[in-house]
């Protein structure tokens, strides 16, 4: 018989739209047993991203996002710490490795002057990094040794302007880090609390 | 609508008629329909020229689905399409296609620049062979930063275009007027090198100085 493709493929769609409905009515139900639900919580958004997805699996993307994994890097952002009395503890020393590894060249520093006696200190004046050249490689943030520059999460920047970013808008504190990456920041201060007491040992013992 | 945008300012109703009488235009009462039906249907252009593509098809795809903010259907011609998505890296010899295109598109039309070799040149913006962003030729409306941009930051930058056609009013776009911002962009020429036809006078101006060599100049 002639055209039964068609209506086997027909039948694909027609269920696919049958399925939707149906989903919705099950998890109609299942809001109400156990609370949980299909559209805009994380338990909904990973059912409809795993294998038992039937009918409609649309991340619906304004009001519910795809959760983003640890490891996934867009523009870079400078780290503070935050010190007493809510001051910046910037911790780039404008050393310029990030700016020498970049592969496309984003980033440009200004080295900082001591305000009260016009000497250079350890110290970005300013920073910029054109996101719109930004390639996403993280080369910068895996070559800081102070841990001063690392990978943002933040994708919605599209603007109706060239995004270049200045040190304003590129300082983030490290709690903002901690939220985005725990493991890895949890990892990082392991490390360098471990050098710190390394050092502390060493200068006791050239004390002795 | 709110009150406030729908009046005319200047005019003083009356406190007891403030809500059934208003004054406006035509312009004001017709812009938000006008702006509604533009922003519901940006049809985009299909057309792909690097890595950046992947991730287009991907927001059309149903995982993201574009379809939810009436842009499901990419036109193949520019005859149908209000939108032109550069996604991925502009090289010279591509420049005049585009240029093309775009002229050949009808008005109202939007350029958005999609990931870093189409909003600057990116990692070759120093390339011999690649132009450096492709606001140098088309006016873009939303740059969308990324290497690739992932389909929810391209989307995120089509809802700031999306926002961008809400707040725009038929008196002032730039195709309904002449001169200086009209839509017609002069196609760019492919020699040795790339030609911007608007920079022609210029180029004239400087060939016509007299020349003078170092050594003219030194001696």
């Amino acid at each position: 018989m002639y055209g039964k493709g068609i209506l086997k493929g027909l039948s694909v769609t027609f269920m696919r739209f049958w399925n939707t409905y149906w989903q919705d009515a099950i998890w109609a139900w299942r809001r109400l047993t156990t609370g949980k639900k299909h559209y805009g919580s994380a338990e909904g958004i990973a059912h409809r991203s795993s294998k038992n997805a039937r009918g409609i699996f649309t991340v619906q993307y304004p009001e519910e996002k795809l959760p983003v994994p640890e490891e996934f890097r867009y523009i870079p952002f400078l780290v503070f710490d935050e010190g007493a009395e809510g001051a910046k503890e910037i911790r780039c020393t404008s050393c310029g490795i990030c700016a020498k590894v970049c592969p496309p060249q984003c980033i440009w520093i200004v080295r900082g002057t001591d305000p009260a006696t016009g000497r250079p200190r350890p110290q970005p004046g300013d920073f910029f990094i054109d996101a719109d050249i930004c390639m996403n490689c993280g080369f910068c943030s895996e070559y800081c040794p102070f841990d001063a520059i690392k990978m943002d999460h933040d994708y919605e920047i599209a603007s109706y302007t060239r995004n270049l970013y200045d040190m304003e808008k590129l300082l983030k504190p490290a709690s903002y880090y901690e939220g985005i990456r725990p493991a890895n920041a949890a990892r990082e201060d392991e490390a360098r609390r471990a050098k710190e007491a390394a050092k502390a040992a060493k200068a006791e013992a050239a004390a002795a | 609508m709110e009150n406030n945008e729908l009046n005319l300012p200047g005019y003083e109703i009356p406190e007891d008629v403030k809500n059934v009488v208003a004054v406006t235009t035509l312009d004001r009462l017709l812009n938000p329909v006008y702006n509604w039906g533009r922003r519901s249907s940006v049809w985009p252009l299909m057309f792909g020229l690097a890595c950046c593509a992947i991730e287009m098809i991907a927001a059309q795809a149903s995982r993201y689905d574009l379809a939810r903010f009436g842009m499901e259907v990419m036109r193949p011609t520019p005859r149908q399409a209000d939108l032109m998505i550069v996604s991925g890296t502009v090289t010279k010899k591509m420049v005049p296609a585009i240029v093309r295109l775009y002229n050949q598109m009808p008005e109202p039309k939007y350029v958005m620049a999609m990931g870093a070799c189409a909003s600057s040149g990116g990692p070759f913006k120093e390339g011999y062979n690649v132009v450096a962003g492709i606001d140098k030729f088309l006016p873009v409306d939303v740059y969308v930063p990324g290497c690739p941009p992932t389909p929810q930051a391209l989307m995120n930058g089509l809802i700031m275009l999306q926002k961008k056609i809400d707040k725009e009013k038929i008196s002032q776009v730039r195709w309904y007027r002449k001169g200086h911002d009209s839509v017609e962009i002069p196609v760019p020429i492919l020699g040795p090198d790339l030609i911007d036809p608007r920079r022609i006078p210029d180029i004239k101006a400087a060939a016509a100085q007299p020349v003078t060599t170092p050594a003219q100049a030194g001696g």
